[in-house]
């Protein structure tokens, strides 16, 4: 169960991160916008990320056949998705996230220091929770400003991306519990969420400018 | 307060002027497109120069004085900015 579930969240990660920075880059090229550059690059990491992952799953499945995918394949992966969730926030300036006061910069280091001494999959899924998270709460900021309701969508997809990476890095400390069945479930449910109003996008009438920006 | 507009904001304002609110037939002259899309002298110059040179604008002379209409190229790219505005706002984003 926990395989397939795996294995479905891996591909629809691929395939809606694939989706839309693909869309993000021919937005880039018709308009040179850097906004959409940055939305490119996030979208393509995150698909990368997942692909890597489903990637493990299938050696483990077909070749190695060794019960457990490769812990470094899944750290990679989620390193991947984690850059891309960076690029995410970072569209939303994210210096504005980072306290002023020396103070709290220091108390906010701390966290660090305390998921140190386990693996490098447990931070890299605590830094895109908080990156998630600020994702989340900017787009559905930006929503009591615009009233476009596709950015409710993409804040909710966010908000269960954030969910879904706590309860998997929670999951650690109850392995065999439904955590992590439920953090999979929960992250196929923001995948779609963040797809439904990208694809409601009208790409057909956009002529895709080879010259533009030469 | 004034509301902060991208760079390809006021690119999207200009084409839009040149194409939906023109004073006549001939274009739309430098004047009225500094009213209209609110940017001072010297940053509309260097934006038209940009717009003509990508094809983008075509700029008309008109009995000595320079107007600008929308090219078929601008009125794609318009299309293109309203639909990628309209696909950023999704993620709470400008372009």
């Amino acid at each position: 169960m926990e395989f397939l579930l795996e294995n479905i969240l891996n591909l629809v990660g691929f395939l809606v991160g694939l989706a839309i920075g693909i869309m993000s880059f021919i937005g880039f090229r018709n308009t040179g916008s850097p906004t959409l550059f940055r939305l490119t690059i996030a979208f393509f990491s995150i698909s990368l990320g997942f692909f890597v992952i489903w990637s493990g799953y299938m050696v483990e499945d077909f070749v190695t056949k060794s019960g457990n995918i490769e812990r470094w394949i899944q750290t990679l992966g989620i390193a991947i998705q984690t850059v891309g969730y960076f690029f995410i926030a970072f569209s939303h300036s994210i210096k504005s996230f980072f306290p002023k006061s020396s103070y709290f910069r220091s108390v906010g280091i701390f966290p660090l220091f305390l998921v140190s001494s386990v693996q490098l999959e447990h931070i890299f899924r605590s830094v895109s929770f908080i990156l998630l998270a600020y994702g989340a709460i900017e787009t559905m900021l930006s929503y009591f400003e615009n009233r476009n309701k596709g950015a409710i969508s993409v804040s909710v997809g966010l908000a269960l991306l954030a969910l879904g990476e706590f309860l998997g890095w929670y999951s650690f400390v109850f392995p065999e519990s439904i955590l992590y069945p439920a953090s999979m479930i929960i992250k196929i449910g923001g995948l779609i969420a963040l797809f439904i109003p990208v694809s409601k996008v009208p790409l057909t009438k956009i002529k895709f400018d080879e010259d533009f920006g030469k | 307060m004034a509301e902060y507009r991208t760079h390809m904001k006021i690119i999207g304002d200009i084409l839009a002027t040149t194409r939906d609110d023109l004073q006549d037939e001939d274009g739309a002259s430098v004047t009225y497109l500094i009213r209209k899309a609110n940017i001072s002298h010297s940053r509309i110059s260097a934006i038209l120069k940009t717009l003509v040179s990508q094809g983008l604008l075509e700029k008309v002379d008109n009995q000595g004085s320079n107007k600008y209409k929308i090219s078929q190229p601008g009125r794609e790219f318009l299309q293109a900015y309203y639909t990628f505005t309209n696909f950023a706002d999704n993620f709470g984003l400008s372009i």
